[in-house]
């Protein structure tokens, strides 16, 4: 559940964030660090001068007799030679002291380094200065560093293991990070998953504390939320699909009812079934209406979409609409465009659609009148516009006309399902063409447009 | 007696077929799944078979027509299917169906493509093959195109030409409105039952004429049968 593979945890923010502030720590760490050695070393440093200046000035203010003598005193007392004292006469050779040869110095009175072969095969740093004493002969005074070498050693070792310390534990601190970054997300993006499948009452874990995760899961689940409620009001629109198909069943049912409750004769009961099976058929039909409807609307029929000319479409459902037209007197006038008639699309569902429309247009329209059914097409667009001199559609209807069993006050009385321009429309967002119903001044005018295709 | 195989999962419609198929007078084999279908098909000699597009089991409608028809069985195939998308009726006309229905359907409707299937594996009358199709004193000559009633030559349009012939070519069946508008405007049917009756209407006023005894009748709740008058 939880485990959290390792190649992962370097793709997570928070482990490049931590790592992030890891290397700007260790940066001032060692800035720090580094500020800290060179101040000290340079004041132990400084003690040792000003202590061998002194020693300096001290013996300069002696008898040279008694320098001698004291030096000697020293050098006995001083036998691991911590103060390597010596005086050398002019030609360089030992008088008294610790050292045999006066080492190679740049400069008197000037503190310098060296190191000191001793005759016990230690090799110590000393510290010295060297000066030119006024009887002739060459003071040297020196002081043994090593202890503070030692402690520059010790220093630069803390250092050292203080920032390997430093990266490891902050290493392990953005692993941590990582890991919990990635955990948290796995358990959202595992949410997420079960709401994708279909729960949607699911909402993402939250851990009350408004962190940055938490707010995007505040307003992901604000968007289920939505999605939730969206998703009900469809359910509302099934019921409300279920309630119009009640009133046939009832019908239905009471007809039945009767033929069985009435002592009928054998050419009732022929016609009371006739009936029945008429509004039975009637039901069937809007099932298979509103199959075909969700069916569009749910499909991905696309892939299927070939180039379809929409003359021949016209063409064909005006040749089928004629005589219906005929019947009442109607002309059905068709008007083919001259330029580029093609676009992608479902030809069979354009063609329903366009039955659709002509078979309204007819319905609504006055005996002896005409209806247009023109096809025009402009560089980008193409579009079939059906017009005839109906009542019209009053503007605050032309959206709801394309709700599913939606009948206006006006054609209540017009036989039909109130799935016609359902399908319709559902066509139309299927091929992402435009549907609207204008005023045609009189009339009604439906424009399908769509994006011209060459061929 | 013309033998049927039905091979449908769903018990309560493969009863309904069954029963109305029996009362059309076929005889019903049952099978409720691809497999069993794909051995009866084989071992026993049908004259049509219904397939449910949907079957449980390894072996769908689809790979069980396919499976049929490459072992080299003729038979008429009739599919069903929940789905109605052209594109499913496409490939399932493709896999070797000859007829594709939609549920749900009403019987009669099935009834009527069976027989048209089972007339389609007849062998072709002697009218069919002198490209003349001869319904009592209707003449259609199927070359030129032109129809004669009697003595009386008939004009038709395009349109009622290819209805007529349809109609003729199963002469003494019912048609239903939905093979009609398959057949004669390729399109399949979208309940557009008034569209077509009107056409029906004005192709009848031109053969049934005055005088002449009505050759094409309505046949309530179902479609049309064009037969001869007496």
């Amino acid at each position: 559940m939880s485990y959290v593979r390792l190649s992962e945890i370097p793709r997570t923010i928070s482990f490049r964030t931590a790592l992030m502030f890891l290397a700007l720590f260790g940066c001032s760490f060692f800035a720090l660090f580094g500020y800290i050695y060179w101040q000290t070393t340079g004041y132990l440093i400084s003690e040792v001068d000003t202590a061998l200046h002194r020693e300096v000035d001290r013996q300069t203010a002696q008898e040279p007799a008694l320098r001698r003598t004291e030096i000697l005193k020293h050098t006995e007392q001083d036998p691991e030679g911590r103060l390597p004292y010596t005086l050398f006469d002019s030609a360089g050779t030992t008088i008294a002291g610790a050292l045999s040869t006066l080492p190679t110095f740049s400069a008197y009175d000037k503190p310098a380094e060296f190191f000191w072969d001793k005759a016990n095969g230690h090799d110590r740093p000393i510290r010295y200065l060297v000066h030119k004493l006024d009887d002739g002969s060459t003071l040297l005074i020196g002081q043994d560093i090593h202890d503070i070498r030692e402690f520059d050693e010790l220093l630069v070792n803390a250092l050292v293991s203080g920032g390997s310390l430093l990266i490891v534990v902050g290493l392990l601190g953005a692993i941590a990070l990582g890991v919990s970054a990635r955990r948290r997300l796995d358990v959202l993006s595992r949410s997420i998953k079960i709401i994708v499948e279909g729960d949607l009452s699911g909402r993402l874990p939250t851990r009350g504390n408004n962190d940055d995760i938490d707010r995007i899961a505040g307003v992901v689940n604000g968007m289920l939320d939505a999605l939730e409620r969206l998703m009900s009001e469809v359910k509302g629109v099934c019921d409300d699909i279920a309630h119009d198909l009640r009133t046939p069943l009832t019908r239905l049912i009471a007809g039945l009812e009767r033929a069985q409750r009435r002592s009928l004769t054998q050419k009732e009961y022929a016609s009371a079934i006739d009936t029945a099976i008429e509004d039975a058929k009637g039901l069937m039909q809007t099932f298979r209406a509103l199959l075909r409807i969700s069916e569009i609307e749910g499909s991905a029929r696309r892939s299927n979409f070939t180039l379809v000319g929409f003359n021949q479409i016209c063409a064909d459902a005006v040749e089928l609409f004629e005589p219906l037209a005929d019947e009442r007197g109607m002309s059905l006038v068709f008007k083919p465009c001259e330029g580029v008639d093609t676009v992608m699309g479902d030809s069979q569902l354009l063609f329903d659609a366009v039955c659709n429309l002509i078979d309204n247009a007819i319905k609504f329209s006055p005996d002896g009148s005409d209806v247009e059914v023109t096809v025009s097409a402009d560089s980008n667009n193409c579009g079939i516009s059906i017009r005839d001199p109906g009542p019209g559609i009053p503007e605050e209807e032309r959206e709801a006309v394309f709700r599913r069993l939606y009948r206006s006050e006006s054609s209540r009385h017009t036989p039909g399902n109130g799935l016609g321009l359902s399908m319709v429309s559902a066509v139309a967002r299927l091929h992402d063409m435009s549907l609207q119903v204008h005023d045609a001044r009189p009339g009604c005018r439906v424009d399908l447009i769509g994006k011209a295709q060459n061929a | 007696m013309t033998h049927v195989l039905v091979i449908e999962d769903d018990p309560v419609t493969s009863r309904e077929i069954e029963a109305a198929l029996q009362d059309h007078g076929f005889d019903v084999t049952l099978v409720n799944n691809g497999r069993e279908g794909l051995l009866a098909a084989i071992s026993d000699t049908f004259d049509i078979i219904v397939l449910d597009r949907m079957l449980p089991g390894a072996l769908d409608g689809l790979g069980m027509l396919t499976a049929l028809r490459a072992s080299g069985i003729t038979t008429p195939v009739l599919i069903l299917s929940a789905l109605s998308a052209l594109d499913e009726r496409v490939r399932g006309l493709r896999a070797g169906g000859d007829d594709y229905l939609t549920k749900p359907f009403e019987f009669i409707e099935l009834t009527a493509r069976l027989d048209a299937l089972n007339r389609r594996r007849a062998p072709p009358s002697a009218a069919n093959r002198d490209s003349r199709l001869r319904i009592g004193n209707l003449e259609i000559d199927l070359l030129r195109r032109s129809v004669r009633r009697g003595e009386r030559q008939i004009d038709l349009l395009p349109r009622e030409y290819a209805l007529l012939e349809y109609l003729a070519q199963h002469a003494g069946q019912v048609v239903t409105r939905t093979m009609l508008f398959e057949a004669v405007w390729n399109y399949s049917y979208d309940d557009r039952t008034n569209v077509i009756d009107v056409h029906i209407g004005r192709l009848r006023h031109k053969i049934d004429g005055e005088g002449d005894s009505p050759m094409l009748q309505t046949i309530r709740g179902a479609g049309y049968v064009l037969r001869s008058p007496e």
